[in-house]
Parts: C-alpha cells; structure tokens; sequence
C-alpha cells in the first residue's frame, strides 16, 4: 500500500515538471497558418493584376482557377485528416482521467481555439474588407475573383477546420463536454461555419438583381447575424474557466493527498 | 496545490503553479477575445455601415452620422455585458472599439492602399475611441446599464462627428471642377474611380437636406444617440444571451463508448454553480 502511495507521489510530481500544455505543436500550427495567409497576400499581390481582371482569360485560368481547385481539394482533405483522427483517437476511458491530465487537455483547448479565432479575423477582418476594395477595381464578372477565391474558398474552409476540430477535441478528451454539448460552443463553430451556405444567396443576388457592391446593402445580412454568433465564445471561455476550476480544485486535494502519504 | 511559496495575484494569495496557470490562461484568453472581437465586429460594421467608414465623399453631414453610432454601440454593449457583471471590467467599449479600428487600419493600408491603390486619404476609417471612453466611464461610474444607456449611448453617438471633425474638416473644403462646386471629399472619390459604387453625391445631395441649412449633422446626431439608447439597451442583453452557459446532453454519449460512470461527480457539477468566478478562485485556493 505504502510502495503504491510513494509510486503515486513520485508520479504525480513527474507529472508537474510536464508543460502546461502542448505549447510546441500550437505555436507551430500557427506559424503554418501564418505562413498560409502570407502566401495568399501575396499571390494575390502578384497575379491579381496580372492575371485576375478578366476571368475569360487563359491566364487567369491558370493562376486563379488552379489555386481555386487546389483549395477546394487539399482543405476539405485536411478536414476529413484531422476530424477522423480526433474522432478515432478518442479517449474511451473518461472517468479514469486524471485531473492534472484533464487541465492539460483544457489549455489544448484554449489554444485549439486560439488558432480557431486567428483564422476566424483572418477571414472575417482581414480578406472581407480587403475584397470591398478589389470589387471597386475590377466590374465583377465572375462568382470566382481574385478575392473570393482567397476569402470564401481559402480562408473560411481553414477556420471551419479548426471550429470543428476543437468542438471535436473538447467532444472527444473532456468529460463535461463529452456527456454535455456547449451550446455556446456549439453557436460559436456553427455560425461562422453557415457564413459559407450563405454565399450561395450572395452570389445569386449579385448574379440575378444586384451588380453593384454597396458592401451595407441588406443582401449581405446574413453574413452579419452569421458573425454576431462569433460572441458566444465569450459564454465558451466562461465555461471553460469554470470548469478548469473545478479541475484545479481537484488537483489540490489530490496533491494534498499526495503530501500526506509522502509524510 | 504543491509548490512551496505562493504569489499575491489579482488581490489574493495564490500557490505558485495556480497563479502560472491563471496568467497563462489570461494571456491566451485575451488573445483569442482581441481576435475574435476585431474579426466579427469588424464584419457586422463593414457590412452594415461600412460604405460610410470606407470612402471619404461617403461622411456625409446626414447617413454616415446617424447610422455609424446606431451600429457602432452594438459589440461594445453586448461586451459590457461579459466584462463588467462577470469580471467587473470597465473597459469593454473602448476595448471593442480598438479591435474595430485595429482591423479597419490594417486593412485599409495593406488592402484598400497597397492591393487597390486607392489612397489612404480616400479610405481613412472614422474615430470611435473618445465616445467609447465615455461609455465606458459612464458604466463605471453608474454601475447600471439602463443609466449607461442613457448617459453613455446617447454620449457616445453625440460626440461623433464632433470627434471626427478636426481631420475630416480639410475635406470639406470646397473646390471647383470643370465648372461644379464640389468638396475636396468628394474629388478625390471622383478622381479614383470605383467601379462597383456611384460616386456619393449623385445618391445623396437630393436638394432635401438644403433646408436644414447647417444643422443637418446635429438632427442627425440627435437622432442617432436617441436610437443608440435602444440599440444599447438591445445588445446589452445580446451579450447576456450569448455569454450563457447552456449545455444539453449529449445523446452520441452511448455510440462513442462513454458510460454513466464517466459523468463528472455530480458534487463537482453542483460546485460551478451558482457561484461568481472570483469566490471559485477563493474556494480553488
């Protein structure tokens, strides 16, 4: 009994000199995206002048509609990746989870999120204003522009890739969130995800009735209320931080325990 | 919790490793909030008032002051909500505000003047900080958001256009071309030529406006800080919806292998509620 008690003790402090959480990997991820918003900029840069005002041009086939088809194959790809992977590599034993392996798992969250929210600005601040200015340059003339390729195509699908992914990780490594859904986790990825059917009503209104670009005009309404759902992360974090809370309440008992046997 | 000495941390005492947690934790929650809240407040406000915001012959004496506070109260009251009845926070407007306008000037130099090549004289986003000052002082000093509503919305739509006067007054200036009496505003919106947009005026000097001689800004301001009360009052119950922590059970439970010992103690579920986060802190300690 006592050997098990002094293994607990050694273990439990082997475990405090572990990070906080997986640092490494989620600073590399970000660096990634980071590198994969650059490369658009750029591109965008490069060959929107050159190649992208005139989408009956065969140069804008090669350098718009390749980069399209490229996206729309290799994203939905890393979708399919990373979701089955989240989803096979379940954690099937969730009662047995130790606490400080459990707040371990909510700092992964965060960070899941974080990369989440840096994709999410990216998309909805960065490339959405960028493409007021583009349709002021060139009379539109196809759904696929230089811009929309970037925004809608590029940069919405990778956030809906990390939304759901870290709904997925909560879903998959955390008790609370395994036998209770977050609604606010679930508005919060569901929102800005339905920003992409909703582009389908964009483009048929900018097709059919509407050539200009008043970027206020009520056809773009839904992307708005869409975007709105982007504050339920604010009810996320706070059930987040209760929750780790709760954890680190646990850890204390258990380290005090630990104390204890050692004495 | 081991770790030998503790640290005083937000006014309480705290072991070593709760307090490396805690501030890890803000750190990357402030992160996520400054990106989140400058990407989607900043889409709400280019797709609803962003035309005004974008070009220069667009800040007009009438649309560009009523609508721009009317939509630009709404983040802000809905983040008062969360910052101040959750962590006593008086700074939820201002800090909304500085993500919009962090979005707005990024994108303006490196997508609107670099990409585009309009200038950035044509293009500069308007002023919200001192108004958003305001209303944040006025939660503090109420602690109410019905008087904030009253106070500080009708303040923060008030003092905008006199906010943005001083750098916009040099393109009201007037200025004749091939025989019209225009502003430098509108030249230079006439000068680059937007594709998809009429210039301005042709939309809005309707004749109308004329009778209100100079004064049309100030109706306009009154009228915007009357709806940015409502608007306030609106929103700040928007952020009280969404930052609710609502859960439902998971019914895929059974197909991904959980069983009911797996359900967190029902003790731990009773502790996170009911409770504010700072007595947690305490009851973690």
């Amino acid at each position: 009994m006592s050997i098990t008690m002094t293994h607990n003790a050694k273990s439990a402090a082997e475990d405090r000199t572990q990070p906080l959480a997986n640092f490494k990997l989620a600073a590399g991820v970000t660096l990634a995206v980071l590198a994969l918003m650059v490369f658009w900029r750029i591109f965008q840069q490069v060959y929107a002048w050159s190649a992208g005002l005139d989408s009956t041009e065969p140069a804008f086939d090669v350098a718009w509609m390749t980069l399209l088809k490229v996206e729309l194959s290799v994203i939905p790809l890393l979708w399919v990746v990373t979701w089955a992977y989240l989803w096979f590599t379940r954690d099937r034993n969730l009662g047995a989870l130790k606490p400080r392996e459990e707040l371990r798992r909510y700092f992964n969250l965060v960070l899941f999120i974080f990369i989440y929210a840096l994709c999410v600005w990216f998309a909805t601040s960065f490339f959405a204003e960028q493409d007021a200015s583009w349709h002021q340059v060139v009379v539109r003339d196809t759904s696929f522009t230089p811009s929309h390729i970037v925004l809608f195509y590029g940069t919405m699908p990778l956030y809906v890739l990390f939304g759901v992914g870290s709904f997925l990780y909560a879903m998959t490594r955390l008790p609370k969130f395994a036998t209770q859904i977050s609604i606010p986790f679930v508005l919060a990825v569901v929102g800005p995800f339905l920003i992409l059917p909703n582009l389908g009503y964009n483009e048929w209104g900018h097709a059919f009735f509407l050539m200009e670009e008043v970027f206020s005009y009520p056809l773009h309404w839904g992307f708005v209320v869409m975007g709105w759902s982007v504050l339920a992360l604010g009810g996320l974090l706070i059930q987040i931080a209760m929750h780790m809370l709760e954890v680190i309440g646990r850890l204390s008992q258990e380290d005090e325990v630990s104390v204890a046997t050692q004495r | 919790m081991q770790g030998g000495t503790s640290v005083r941390l937000y006014g309480l005492e705290w072991p070593k490793e709760s307090a490396r947690i805690s501030r890890v934790l803000d750190l990357l929650v402030a992160a996520i909030l400054f990106l989140a809240v400058s990407g989607a407040f900043h889409l709400h406000y280019m797709l609803t008032a962003g035309d005004w915001d974008m070009w220069i012959d667009w800040k007009d004496r009438q649309w560009w002051v009523t609508l721009s506070p009317i939509m630009a109260i709404t983040f802000p009251a809905a983040l008062q909500y969360v910052f101040w009845t959750k962590f006593r926070l008086p700074i939820a407007a201002t800090f909304a505000v500085v993500c919009l306008l962090f979005g707005q000037w990024i994108n303006r130099y490196f997508g609107f003047h670099l990409w585009s090549y309009f200038p950035m004289s044509e293009v500069i986003p308007a002023l919200l900080i001192p108004g958003a000052l305001v209303l944040d002082v006025a939660l503090l000093l109420t602690g109410n958001f019905l008087f904030t509503a009253m106070s500080g919305a009708f303040a923060f739509a008030l003092l905008f256009y006199p906010t943005n006067w001083f750098w916009l007054a040099p393109y009201r200036l007037p200025v004749e071309v091939m025989g019209q009496l225009v502003s430098v505003g509108d030249y230079i919106s006439y000068a680059f030529t937007r594709t998809a947009l009429p210039e301005y005026i042709r939309l809005i000097e309707r004749g109308t406006l004329r009778t209100f001689g100079g004064h049309s800004a100030i109706i306009a301001s009154f009228f915007s800080a009357f709806v940015s009360i409502l608007m306030y009052l609106a929103w700040w119950h928007i952020g009280m919806l969404l930052a609710r922590v609502v859960t439902t059970p998971n019914t895929l439970k059974n197909f991904m292998g959980l069983t009911d010992k797996d359900e967190p103690a029902e003790a731990a579920q009773k502790a996170i509620d009911g409770t504010s986060l700072q007595g947690r802190f305490v009851a973690a300690e």
